[in-house]
């Protein structure tokens, strides 16, 4: 399945595009894409340490703007939002 | 009555006499105004802007959540709340997010701003990176999203 990740916050520096295009497995859940992007740091990024600490905090949002948990099965391609601590105001 | 907008930095400025407008109603003896900006120190470093990141269909639903919440958890049920928050560059003292209500009386409407603003703290998926004299920037740490469900 392929998943477009929207990048938000620190995870920007991920990429200039704004979004990482994963593929990930059938079936696959929140966590497992989770361990894809710290896949990806490892790659392109030699694991960069503040990187991967920024993936491991984070948490997700679905395409319908509701928080996702590590056990939420991932059941068609789409686009999902990483969503890494806040601070606003 | 609600208002809430993200206010992006490159077209626009977060205005006080917009929430004025809007919260203004005769009914209404209590107005509380507060606005949050960019500070020039932080952590002892010398900040000379921030840039906001938001998602903003989350942060909009956030807001409306917590305007919602208010009727329920605080009983206020007459009130009139305008809620931007920035996005983009600021630059020192700009206002990065104004919180506007108004209600029958002065202890309801110290406590809705009140609360509003904590809320936004742990709820809105909103972000800052600091930048500094030296040329330097920094996400800032953040805390981890406040969801009932997660």
């Amino acid at each position: 399945m392929k998943i477009k990740l929207e990048l938000f916050g620190a995870s920007r520096d991920f990429s200039n595009k704004g979004h990482l295009n994963l593929e990930i497995q059938e079936k696959a859940s929140v966590y497992d894409l989770r361990n894809e992007i710290i896949k990806y740091l490892d790659k392109n990024f030699k694991g960069n340490e503040s990187f991967i600490k920024v993936v491991k905090s984070s948490a997700f949002c679905s395409e319908n703007n509701e928080i996702i948990s590590d056990n939420y099965k991932i059941t068609k391609d789409q686009k999902i939002g990483i969503i890494p601590p806040i601070g606003g105001g | 009555m609600l208002h809430t907008k993200i206010v992006d930095s490159k077209k626009e400025k977060i205005l006080t006499s917009s929430a004025e407008k809007f919260i203004k109603d005769s009914k209404f003896g209590a107005s509380v105004y507060f606005l949050g900006t960019v500070r020039n120190i932080n952590d002892n470093k010398t900040v000379t802007g921030i840039t906001y990141d938001s998602h903003d269909e989350m942060v909009i639903k956030s807001f409306e959540e917590i305007y919602n919440e208010a009727h329920q958890k605080l009983d206020i049920k007459d009130k009139a709340v305008f809620i931007e928050h920035a996005k983009g560059h600021l630059n020192l003292g700009e206002i990065s997010i104004i919180i506007a209500v108004a209600c029958k009386h002065r202890d309801q409407a110290y406590v809705l701003s009140r609360y509003i603003i904590e809320e936004i703290k742990k709820r809105s998926p909103i972000w800052k990176k600091e930048h500094y004299e030296n040329e330097e920037s920094e996400w800032l740490k953040g805390n981890p999203i406040a969801n009932e469900k997660f």
